[in-house]
């Protein structure tokens, strides 16, 4: 077995008094496609929250291809090749679609505000780079029509597909994917299940997920982490985990004594 | 009646680099600031303290120039030592913050008596004009516009629509953030480089508290975020006051009232301000069609 692309190692979380994750570990390697999953108020977002920076864990340690990000901030975590989507979709609401997407191609962007004040020649070349770039991804995705529209006129589900191109304009090495089918009805999330899974094959990347819908979890995912009371309480198939008795009873709560 | 005209062409002009600079932090950046008449103070007195003091042998239209360069650095170099604290804020918090700044900057004038501390700065030569002022205004603008439309504007005005996500997007927010307030700070030492060298006379009393609200307010009326909004909102604070002045005595003892009514009535009618965030390009007119990013 290769070394993992993002190893967790024993994350704890405390808030105060109350312990949110307790002891997580994880590790997930090239183009793996992993689940967590948990009842509400588990610490599944929290988990996300210290993988991408925006908290640091109180204890553990977490490593991206071998260099540990724990502490780092949320942008340079991206910049090292986490991307992730929000629960409530985060869009820069007022610009384009294609701005959206331009966005994820920043720090990439070699050319300092100088070149921008007095449009040098690498300002033009990088722009139509950059835009050139953002276009395909926009192709790849679907969106080109709609590249000059504002990204919150866009339908709910297209919001989400657009999130996801513009994490992935980041170029990362994980995505994380952050309840993708909330707020979808049937036939959204069937779409979604399919557009996760042609993504990691289209660009090989390994795929993290949080989610609530069951089905999703069980159709798209390899491997599945349940988390409860933020321990860890099952890992494995989704075959396994749907006939654990602790995850069962975690979710269904245990039969009157 | 054309002195009068002219001085408010230059007023008006003035304003414009106030308004346009200060939008680059509240409007395009997000960042809501009420320390301008600082960062403009801190501009007038240093540029004004430069042509008093040092004297310099040289064309007094060089010497307007080299103010105009110390007022930028005078009142960047003041922005971020705000700006690094400050910013770390957010929203209401940020706006007390450099509020008490703003003050801060006023009071320390008002007690240093090498630059006229209460008894005002007196004695400035009267090198700007017209020309001076309507170029450096072309400058602001042409400047500020192409920063927006650069990568690292993006990087300005997604910070503005959501800053967690452009912090997941790679971007460094806080760098971004610091640097839309220092170069907005600077432009604003410029205008008060400009406006020092024009009324040859400064007071503390006249970059109070009040002036920041004026300076915002031109940037509300015009369309926060909207550079041709604050252009447009700059002229219309400059001249309204007057043009009720003018108008007879009746008006005239009325002109708060009116001055507070049509803002009242311009905010429900268009609460995102006359540009809203659009801008009006009439560039774009003479450019071949699809030329335009």
């Amino acid at each position: 077995m290769s070394t993992p692309i993002l190893e967790v190692k024993a994350i704890t979380m405390r808030f105060g008094g109350l312990t949110a994750v307790d002891n997580f570990n994880l590790s997930i390697n090239k183009s793996d496609l992993v689940g967590v999953i948990g009842p509400n108020g588990a610490g599944k977002t929290t988990i996300f929250n210290m993988i991408t920076g925006i908290y640091e864990p109180t204890e553990g340690d977490i490593h991206l291809n071998g260099k540990s990000i724990s502490g780092e901030r949320p942008a340079f975590i991206t910049q090292q090749g986490i991307a992730r989507t929000f629960q409530n979709i985060r869009l820069f609401k007022d610009l384009s679609v294609l701005d959206n997407i331009r966005l994820a191609g920043h720090f990439r962007a070699d050319y300092g505000l100088f070149a921008s004040i007095f449009r040098t020649k690498k300002y033009h070349s990088e722009e139509k780079r950059i835009k050139e770039e953002s276009i395909e991804f926009l192709k790849i995705f679907g969106l080109q029509d709609k590249q000059e529209l504002l990204a919150k006129n866009l339908p709910y589900g297209e919001q989400r597909r657009l999130e996801i191109a513009r994490a992935l304009a980041t170029k990362p090495d994980v995505l994380l994917l952050d309840e993708p089918a909330a707020g979808m009805n049937p036939n959204e999330t069937k779409e979604l299940t399919e557009l996760i899974r042609w993504v990691r094959d289209k660009f090989q990347i390994a795929i993290l997920l949080i989610e609530h819908d069951m089905r999703l979890v069980m159709d798209v995912c390899e491997e599945i982490y349940v988390v409860d009371h933020g321990e860890l309480i099952a890992q494995g198939q989704p075959k396994e985990i749907q006939n654990d008795p602790k995850v069962i009873e975690a979710y269904l709560g245990t039969e009157q004594a | 009646m054309l002195e009068l005209l002219l001085h408010l062409t230059i007023l008006s002009g003035i304003n414009i680099i106030l308004a346009v600079s200060l939008n680059l932090i509240n409007g395009i950046c997000g960042q809501f600031s009420l320390g301008h008449a600082g960062f403009w103070a801190v501009g007038a007195y240093s540029a004004a303290a430069f042509t008093v003091y040092a004297q310099l042998p040289v064309p007094p239209e060089v010497n307007l120039i080299i103010g105009c360069f110390i007022g930028f650095i005078a009142a960047s170099v003041a922005g971020l030592i705000i700006g690094v604290p400050c910013l770390r804020l957010r929203g209401d918090y940020l706006a007390i913050a450099t509020l008490g700044f703003g003050e801060i900057i006023r009071i320390i004038i008002m007690n240093t008596d090498s630059i006229g501390g209460p008894r005002g700065f007196s004695g400035i030569p009267k090198i700007s004009n017209i020309f001076w002022v309507y170029l450096f205004v072309a400058i602001t603008i042409i400047i500020i516009a192409n920063i927006m439309r650069g990568t690292h504007g993006r990087a300005i005005i997604s910070i503005r629509e959501d800053e967690i996500a452009a912090d997941s997007m790679g971007i460094y927010t806080f760098k971004y953030k610091t640097m839309a307030f220092v170069i907005g700070a600077g432009f604003a030492g410029t205008a008060g480089s400009l406006y020092a060298h024009y009324t040859q006379f400064l007071h503390p009393n006249g970059f109070t508290f009040m002036m920041s609200v004026i300076i915002l307010l031109m940037v509300i009326l015009g369309g926060l975020g909207s550079i041709t909004g604050s252009i447009v909102g700059a002229i219309i604070l400059t001249l309204l006051p007057e043009v009720l002045r003018l108008m007879g005595e009746t008006i005239s003892e009325w002109r708060m009232v009116i001055y507070s009514v049509l803002l009242i009535t311009l905010m429900l009618l268009r609460p995102g301000g006359i540009f809203g965030k659009h801008e009006f390009n009439p560039l774009k007119y003479f450019k071949k069609k699809g030329e335009v990013a």
